[in-house]
């Protein structure tokens, strides 16, 4: 390729592919910059890793730390088993199977917050789901489920948003396996789960990656869902992080746990992925 | 029930069973696509068996059927006197090879072979066994660790086969294996087919729309027809004495004319008065004669047809004349030397025994 041919494809990938690095790279930048003491908004900028101490140190960040790790894992993973079972019911068109594909993704084009807010209408002290079982006679008096210290809430909610977008993924991979595949496995003595087991879960493994990277990333940094329905006795890193901005504006805390998060949502949506691909191309489950 | 074969063999005066009996097979799809319509066939042990037909006769269902992967709306299947109609494939004694050689694309070609053992808990050694020996008589030791998509088209048919022999099964369902190979490579896999068949004396079902291959590799060939069967027998038999109209056109190239009974053993036809050795039966629509059987060099006689050549194409080992004669279609004639020119006027002989007589339509 001659100098004049690189340059030329250069600059048409610029408009593109620049703007994204630039806007990333300014992001990445920023925050890791900020963490080590720079742009102080409320002090003397200037090279510290004090911030990172003070933050590494405190339980608080450790529980955050975990309790966002097991949203993002349990959201990641539990999209993904929600979904295979409909993206292979899904598979061949039935009579009414596009409305239904259609309803099950609905939840997509729900915004997080709203989303939050119709689920706590239902799970309220005073509301349907409590007076539905007090109608019926199954309890006396409503059950507090709100903001639950198991945050089942926050997990149901990721699931019900985050399990759409799975299936989005599965259901073109799984739809992409010829029937004679299928079949041969099924003529060479494989029952339904081995079927999944050994054909369909090792041939969509990629779409499977791809969801659950997704789906781990905006789990591990959900604060919408946390704020509304979430336990109140842990916070989330997001809610960290804005906590610690809102309190007497710790902005390099903030972003000490904002590089933190970024570091989560790349370690472990690899780490899951990782996992992932060597377990089903491995046969060994 | 439109056509039964169920035959039975006769060994040390026992009757033994048949591999595969299919017994009033009807096969009604969901749209009410009716595929299959009383079909009964039996293959004996070891036998192999072509279903023949053109696109959307049935013969693929039948197969499908045969393998479980279709429940009949009517009849049964038995495997080895074994009644296996509810059976899912996967409890039925047969492997399939597949069209599309339906290999698993992520396993290697030893993981591919090794699937089906695998699968039924075959112990280990005698997995590595069935393994090492069916790598080397298909002829892929040195691929063994390679993924399909690194073989060309005869090597994964030939991994394909491995995989369904690897079962052990008694019955081997071909569903159209050849039909993505080119014509060189689809003549060799044939052979190999046929040998491996012969050498692990496996009953094979073969499906094909491909006449000579039905002829090159069959003991007994089924031709379909619209969901039924017209005609089942040994490639001779179904060559040289077709049933029906649509079997002598459909295997082979024949000639078909209408004819009319005239008496002392004569039969008018428009291509003049003609002579057979055998009479037509009641039902007999269509006397029928095979381009092959003319013979030329004749200019008086019984049977002689005179006509001009219309067409004439060469086709390597003979040369094809189509030739208007009298008030019918164009006849075809096959030479195998001394082909006239076009527009050339010739006389040939039909040799009385070489006339048959078919029932039934064209179409």
């Amino acid at each position: 390729m001659t100098a004049g041919r690189a340059l030329f494809i250069l600059a048409l990938l610029t408009p593109g592919l620049g703007l994204i690095l630039v806007m990333i790279g300014s992001i990445f930048y920023v925050a890791i910059a900020q963490s080590f003491g720079y742009y102080n908004l409320a002090g003397e900028s200037a090279f510290s890793l004090e911030h990172w101490a003070e933050v590494t140190g405190s339980k608080q960040f450790g529980r955050a730390l975990g309790y966002s790790a097991y949203i993002a894992v349990v959201s990641a993973v539990g999209s993904v088993l929600l979904a295979y079972p409909l993206a292979i019911w899904l598979r061949r068109p039935f009579r009414g199977s596009l409305a239904i594909g259609a309803l099950l993704k609905a939840p997509l084009f729900v915004p997080g917050l709203v989303a939050s807010f119709l689920f706590l209408n239902v799970i309220a002290y005073h509301g349907i789901l409590n007076q539905s079982f007090m109608w019926l006679g199954l309890t006396d008096e409503p059950i507090r489920m709100q903001n639950d210290r198991g945050a089942w809430g926050v997990i149901f909610l990721q699931l019900w948003k985050n399990m759409p977008l799975a299936l989005l993924l599965l259901t073109g991979a799984v739809q992409s396996i010829s029937d004679e595949v299928l079949d041969a496995a099924r003529d060479m003595g494989a029952g339904q789960f081995d079927r999944f087991r050994k054909v369909i879960a090792p041939l969509t493994v990629s779409a499977m990656q791809a969801s659950l990277i997704i789906i781990f990333i905006g789990a591990a940094g959900d604060f919408a869902f946390q704020v509304t329905a979430g336990p109140t006795n842990v916070q989330s890193m997001a809610q960290y992080m804005v906590f610690l901005k809102d309190s007497f504006g710790r902005w390099n805390q903030a972003a000490v746990v904002g590089v933190s998060l970024m570091g989560l949502a790349l370690a472990g949506s690899l780490a899951l992925a990782a996992a992932a691909r060597f377990v089903l191309r491995s046969g060994r489950w | 029930m439109v056509e039964c074969d169920v035959r039975m063999t006769t060994v040390d005066g026992i009757h033994a069973m048949p591999a595969l009996r299919a017994v009033g097979i009807t096969k009604v799809f969901e749209d009410g696509f009716k595929a299959l319509e009383d079909v009964s066939l039996a293959v004996e042990p070891g036998e192999f068996v072509t279903l023949l037909g053109p696109s959307g006769c049935g013969k693929t269902t039948l197969l499908k059927t045969v393998a479980g992967f279709y429940q009949p709306t009517e009849g049964r299947i038995e495997i080895n006197g074994t009644d296996v109609t509810a059976a899912p494939p996967e409890r039925r004694d047969t492997a399939m090879c597949f069209q599309s050689y339906a290999l698993f694309p992520h396993l290697s070609v030893a993981d591919n072979i090794d699937f089906g053992p695998r699968q039924n808990r075959v112990p280990k050694d005698e997995r590595l066994a069935r393994l090492t020996a069916l790598l080397r008589q298909v002829d892929l030791e040195a691929h063994r660790t390679k993924l399909p998509n690194k073989l060309s088209g005869g090597q994964q048919q030939r991994v394909a086969l491995a995989r369904a022999l690897a079962l052990r099964p008694s019955i081997v369902l071909f569903d159209e294996p050849l039909s993505n190979l080119d014509a060189k490579l689809r003549d060799q896999v044939r052979r190999e087919i046929r040998s491996l068949q012969r050498e692990f004396g496996f009953t094979a079902v073969y499906v094909t729309h491909d006449q000579a291959e039905a002829l090159a590799m069959s003991d007994q060939v089924v031709v379909m027809r619209a969901g039924r069967i017209d005609q089942v027998g040994a490639p001779e038999d179904v060559y040289n004495r077709p049933n029906t109209a649509f079997v002598a056109d459909f295997i082979g190239a024949a000639n078909l004319v209408p004819f009319e009974r005239s008496g002392n053993g004569h039969i008018t036809t428009p291509l003049g008065t003609l002579r057979s050795a055998e009479a037509p039966p009641d039902n007999a629509t269509f006397l029928c004669w095979r381009p092959e059987d003319a013979e030329l060099g004749f200019s008086a006689g019984e049977n002689l047809i005179r006509g001009e050549v219309s067409e004439r194409a060469f086709q390597g080992s003979y040369t094809e004349l189509h030739v208007r004669a009298g008030g019918a279609s164009d006849q075809r004639l096959h030479l195998a030397v001394g082909a006239p020119a076009q527009g050339e006027r010739i006389a040939f002989r039909l040799p009385p025994e070489k006339i048959r007589f078919v029932r039934g339509e064209l179409s």
